[in-house]
């Protein structure tokens, strides 16, 4: 069918190509033949720096809730109808060894914590804040998740995103900072990079592709509810305090899985002792990155004034140009100790103050079991200051809602913990608020009679005054949702009993379920709970598979990558 | 009797495996504090109860948390007697495992409550490494036997005593369940070991008790046991025993079945040979006759009425293979304890301790527990327990009593005694709320606030000299054998309680119903008319009880 000088390039093309080579052409050409006319234009343009990167697109994600994972995946389809073949990785799986290899790099990750990057891409956060490589063949490009209520937005991809130039990669497209309506903005950026792609066919000069800043107003739906009750799920005796509140909230969309979001009010006998130390003008209106609002409105609803971290103090220090100890500390002491000059400096205090941080809550309560409800846990926070108790700021305050009260909230998805197909078993970690999500797991399979097998482990201090929600798990026991119900209470007896005690105690029956295939969901205090009990599991796959801690650590990193070994942990 | 129609609990004791049950995987179960069901009835064979806080029910049910469930342990001690080195380990074990409070019991023995699950084998172990146990305390089968407690009584009394502790062991269950699941012994092998000729496997049909009487005293209440020893003494010798059959004392609201009874006297044993084989055979005719199908009717005192008390003598007689002698005359004079310094014929020391109601405590006022755990240290007294919920520390020497009194000085307890009144001392009630699930009202932590109530009356018809014995519980069950007392209170419903009259002093006569379902103010508006025409129409020397009975109130 071909002739003449079409035949010679062909033959030639493939004489030269590896088999690799060979097999992504003859996939670029079914892809071609089935493309329809409209695209066949830009197909066919694009086919020369498409054929330019072929294979060398690396789309790595580091996410917690999801969000980055399924842009990455997104990203990785596009670029594959546009002809390049993109690599998907997630950042816990990534090759550190790799990366001064990669050619075309782009990096989606979000922001955790206080700015830091989510778990699973912390080896690839602190491998790229090192020396001694050089990425000189990279072209890279940064997406950034985050949500501007947090004062340290999209900190981990910004960090990224430096370290990769300073490494020696070339930024061919600016960072792109998207906030929790990320979905446009993502969108744009990734056209905007294809763009790029084609027009440089490889090369480096930067074209003037806008970037979108920032939106100000966040896409979160705000939901009022009302709640329904709210009770002190510890007895009497017990040192910990945990509430079981109740939201009515009509409409409310959720899966079991997720957290709500509420952002707290700071204390309002301290925003006035604040206003009358300053003697600022409580109504005048003051532009900040949160907003224009009085004064008295930042300083009681929008702005972190309980508890300044280090660096806010520090630019605190600048400002009223005194030397003062690098440590957090509460506005008011901060004043009371190194004062302002006049009203005038306390409002350039006030610009560099940051946004109060949502707190999250995880829905203890199931979409099929409790319609129009959201049902959280949440212990009451407390710790001590000169010997002098105090509690948390958002978890006292919903202690100490009474029925009826507003609250407003809204939904925090979370796409990495949901449940798996009905017929699934499932191993569900959670001690203290930790069994939040799995009275949500157990209600939701319990009301459409998923077919799987449930095994939870609970823990906490004291059996008698400690077991939450002790009646319904015992209800799920007697009607067979609960396949198995492993209990340990810490301080019942001299030598201390965790939840991990009790998964070793069990670890031949456990490892079975695994061999099963089960799914492991761990919810609950980061430190130091959810290591010791990684560890654990470790141990049990390492001592009931009759493994080396090598291969035990494999089969955990596997079923990471088969999705079944998740965790939402604090 | 077909088995269909046999009470459930026939089929668990059958089925327990020698009282095994399933203890051990109830006490493996982590996520309740109760035990099963079946379990629960099996536990009550090795001295122990499932309990529950019942003031904690709501509120705990509102926080999703099950009952505060836990276990009460009856000891079994014959006769009431410990040394002082065993009331320091029962002191610690109470303050470590139990809710600290040291309870005596109606019958000479001591309670611990508030046991948790995970508790209860250590609570055992640590028990029997002082060499007491919990076996057959409660449960179908014969309990803790009681014997007239203070030594004063008799020069034969420690002859006497004896008898209470070689019942006991005779009329133990022979299987090594007890040993095996709280105290670690190894299983046993040949089941024949353990083959049980006395309970074989379905044990008696209920509780069963046995009390032995010296009298003049009835301390024990000995006529309200299913089994009464009367020990006949001549010239300081113990002859022999007076056998009575057929006492109890619950009765169940509302079911005309059921009924309080005194035993009926039916002969006289001498020898000690005898006298253990009639107490034996009276267990195996109760367990072959006894009803088996209504526990509300399946007590001694049902099966005596139901064969008529000669019938019953005659099948008894024919196990024991003699005829009994006719009963010899005995007479009580008294059902009381006495209080303060007592010497005996020996020369030996007792002083006997009013303990409100039996709980063993520091309060504000005094500080009791400290007080008798401090005289258990010197190692100088014993330790006793009489019917009436009193402690007898006994066996003092004469050198050593200074010693002891001080301690009691010390700590206020003679003081709260010489403040107490004779009503207060002569008064005892029942457990019931918050740990007793059958009770239906107050019982322990309310008649010491009655009584306050009551003395001013007293005084006021200037009566303060009289014994009147005043005794109230939770429930018709009648642990504190208000059936038996010149006035009883009997709950009914929280607050309220049936008031009893008539009873005599000596316990030879119950009382009888007056006035049903009073709340205090009535209660108190009663007695003011009651004692009003008591002081002004008593004859002299006639009791509460008595008088009642002639006035024909009751
Ligand atoms: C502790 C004690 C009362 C006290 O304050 O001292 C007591 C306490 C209880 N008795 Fe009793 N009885 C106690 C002496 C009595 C007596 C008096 C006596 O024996 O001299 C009686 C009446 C005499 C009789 O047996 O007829 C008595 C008749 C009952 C009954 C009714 C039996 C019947 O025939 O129907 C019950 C309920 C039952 O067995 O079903 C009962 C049941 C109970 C229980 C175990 C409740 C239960 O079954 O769950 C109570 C535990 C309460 C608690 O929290 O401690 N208790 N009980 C006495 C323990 C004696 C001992 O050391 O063994
Ligand atoms: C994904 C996720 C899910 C979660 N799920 C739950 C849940 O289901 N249930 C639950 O209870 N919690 C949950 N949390 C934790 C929750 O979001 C909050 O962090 C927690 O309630 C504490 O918030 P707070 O406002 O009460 O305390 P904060 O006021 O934020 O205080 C927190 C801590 O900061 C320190 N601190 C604050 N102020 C001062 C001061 N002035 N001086 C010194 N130290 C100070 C103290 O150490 C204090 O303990 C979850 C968190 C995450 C991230
Ligand atoms: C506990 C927690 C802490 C967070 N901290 C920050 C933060 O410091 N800065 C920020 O920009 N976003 C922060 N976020 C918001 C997330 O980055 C945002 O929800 C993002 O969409 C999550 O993407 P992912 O699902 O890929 O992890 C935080 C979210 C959570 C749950
Ligand atoms: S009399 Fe009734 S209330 Fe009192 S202890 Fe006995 S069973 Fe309980």
């Amino acid at each position: 069918m071909l002739a003449g000088p079409k035949l010679q390039t062909l033959l030639q093309l493939v004489k030269l190509a590896s088999k690799e080579e060979l097999i992504w052409i003859n996939g670029y050409i079914s892809g071609l033949i089935s493309q329809d006319d409209a695209s066949n234009a830009t197909v066919s343009a694009d086919a020369g720096s498409g054929k330019a990167i072929a294979g060398k697109l690396t789309i790595a994600y580091g996410t917690e809730t999801g969000n980055s994972k399924k842009l990455a995946v997104e990203f990785a389809g596009k670029a594959k109808k546009a002809g390049i073949n993109a690599k998907l990785v997630s950042l816990d799986q990534y090759r550190l060894n790799d990366l001064p290899k990669e050619e075309y790099f782009l990096a989606v990750i979000s922001t955790q914590g206080e700015g830091e990057p989510p778990a699973a891409a912390k080896r690839f956060y602190d491998h790229v804040h090192q020396n001694g490589f050089k990425l000189e063949k990279m072209k890279f490009g940064v997406l950034a998740l985050g949500d501007t209520s947090y004062p340290l937005y999209c900190k981990a991809g910004e960090d990224v995103d430096t370290q990769l130039q300073r490494l020696g990669g070339e930024r061919i497209i600016d960072l792109q900072r998207c906030d929790v309506d990320y979905e446009e903005d993502a969108e744009n950026w990734f056209t905007n990079f294809l763009a790029r792609l084609n027009s440089q066919g490889g090369g480096s000069q930067s074209a003037a592709v806008t970037v979108a800043p920032a939106k100000k107003a966040t896409g979160k739906k705000v939901y009022a509810g009302t709640v329904l009750s709210n009770i002190n799920l510890n007895d009497r005796g017990s040192s910990k305090e945990t509430y079981h509140i109740e939201i009515g909230a009509d409409g409310v969309e959720y899966k079991p899985g997720d957290s709500i979001g509420i952002l707290p009010y700071n204390h309002l006998p301290i925003t006035e002792a604040i206003l009358s130390l300053t003697g600022i003008d409580r109504e005048k209106s003051l532009e900040h990155r949160t907003g224009n609002h009085s004064v008295v409105n930042l300083l009681h609803k929008k702005l972190n004034i309980a508890y300044l971290p280090e660096r806010v103090v520090k630019q605190y220090a600048g400002i009223v140009k005194q030397d003062i100890p690098e440590t957090k500390i509460g506005l008011l002491d901060l004043l009371k100790i190194y004062p302002v000059q006049d009203s005038q400096q306390f409002e350039e205090v006030i610009s560099i103050l940051e946004p109060i941080t949502p707190r999250l809550y995880s829905i203890s309560s199931s979409p099929e079991a409790h319609s129009g409800e959201v049902h959280i846990t949440v212990a009451k926070d407390f710790f001590t200051i000169n010997e002098e108790l105090k509690y948390g700021l958002c978890s006292e305050h919903l202690a100490m809602l009474p029925v009826d009260s507003e609250i407003e909230f809204y939904v925090h998805k979370n796409n990495e913990f949901r449940l798996p197909a009905e017929d699934k078993d499932v191993i569900m970690i959670g001690p203290g608020t930790g069994i939040a999500p799995f009275r949500s797991f157990l209600a939701e399979r319990d009301s459409i009679g998923a077919g799987g097998r449930n095994w939870l482990f609970f823990g906490e201090q004291h059996f008698a005054s400690d077991f939450l929600y002790q009646t319904e798990l015992q209800n799920w026991v007697e009607t067979g949702v609960l396949t198995k119900l492993n209990v340990a209470f810490s301080r019942d007896q001299k030598q201390k009993i965790y939840v991990q005690n009790k998964m070793q105690a069990n670890g031949a029956e456990f490892y079975s379920w695994l061999e099963g295939g089960a799914y492991i969901y761990i919810c609950g205090k980061k430190e130091p709970m959810s290591f010791d009990v990684e560890n654990t599991i470790i141990n049990i796959i390492k001592e009931s598979g009759g493994k080396t801690e090598e291969q035990a650590k494999q089969y955990l990193s596997n079923m990471k990558e088969q999705g079944r070994y998740l965790r939402d942990v604090y | 009797m077909s088995e269909n129609n046999q009470s459930p609990v026939e089929r668990i004791k059958k089925a327990s495996d020698g009282l095994r049950g399933t203890i051990e995987e109830s006490l493996q179960n982590e996520i309740t504090g109760a035990i099963s069901d079946d379990d629960q009835a099996v536990v009550k064979f090795h001295g122990m109860y499932q309990q529950d806080d019942r003031d904690r029910r709501d509120e705990r049910a509102a926080k999703k948390l099950d009952r505060l469930y836990s276990y009460m342990i009856r000891l079994r001690l014959p006769g009431g007697f410990l040394t002082p080195e065993q009331w320091v380990a029962t002191h610690d074990i109470a303050g470590e495992k139990s809710t600290g409070v040291i309870k005596i019991t109606t019958r000479q023995t001591l309670q611990l409550h508030g046991i948790i699950k995970s508790d209860i084998r250590p609570t055992i172990q640590a028990f029997s490494a002082a060499k007491l146990d919990s076996i057959a305390t409660c449960g179908d089968i014969n309990r803790n036997v009681a014997c007239t407690s203070h030594p004063k009584e008799s020069p034969i009394h420690e002859q006497v005593f004896e008898y209470a502790d070689k019942i006991s062991t005779m009329l133990m269950p022979k299987t090594r369940a007890y040993y095996e699941i709280w105290l670690g012994e190894e299983k046993i092998v040949d089941k024949k070991d353990e083959e049980d000729p006395l309970y074989e496997d379905r044990y008696l049909p209920r509780k069963f008790k046995i009390g032995i009487a010296i009298p003049p005293n009835n301390d024990v209440d000995v006529l309200t046991n299913d089994l009464g020893l009367i020990a006949i003494i001549e010239n300081d010798k113990l002859i022999g025993f007076n056998i009575a059959v057929g006492g109890g004392l619950s009765t169940t609201h509302g079911n005309p079945d059921t009924y309080a009874r005194l035993a009926t006297v039916i002969g006289f044993v001498d020898t000690e040979e005898k006298t253990l084989k009639a107490v034996y055979e009276v267990l195996t005719v109760q367990r072959d006759f006894g009803n088996r199908s209504d526990r509300k009717l399946a007590r001694l005192k049902y099966t005596v009425d139901k064969m008529g008390v000669e019938g019953f003598r005659a099948e008894l007689e024919s196990r024991i293979g003699f005829r009994m002698e006719d009963p010899r005359p005995y007479k009580f004079t008294a059902r009381k304890d006495r209080f303060g310094w007592e010497k005996n014929h020996e020369g030996l020391w007792y002083f006997t301790v009013m303990v409100e109601n039996g709980r063993v405590l520091d309060d504000e006022k005094t500080s009791l527990k400290t007080a008798l755990l401090e005289v258990a240290k010197t190692g100088k007294s014993h330790f006793r327990f009489t019917s009436n919920q009193n402690l007898i520390l006994s066996e003092v020497k004469e050198e050593d009593k200074a010693e002891v009194h001080a301690i009691l000085e010390k700590f206020g307890v003679i003081k709260a005694m010489d403040e107490s009144t004779k009503v207060r001392q002569n008064a005892m009630a029942c457990v019931a709320l918050p740990t007793c699930p059958l009770a239906l009202a107050e019982g322990q932590r309310y008649l010491p606030k009655l009584i306050s109530l009551i003395e001013p009356i007293i005084t006021k018809y200037k009566l303060d000299a009289e014994d009147i014995i005043i005794r109230m519980t939770g429930c018709p069950n009648g642990c504190g054998r208000p059936y038996a007392a010149e006035i009883g209170f009997v709950g009914t419903a929280p607050g309220r309680y049936n008031l009893h009259i008539g009873g005599d002093n000596e316990g030879t006569r119950l009382n009888k119903i007056f006035k049903e379902s009073l709340d205090e103010t009535s209660i108190l508006n009663e007695l003011d008319g009651l004692f009003a025409s008591f002081k002004k129409e008593k004859k002299k020397g006639e009791t509460f009880g008595d008088f009642s009975m002639r006035k024909n109130w009751v």
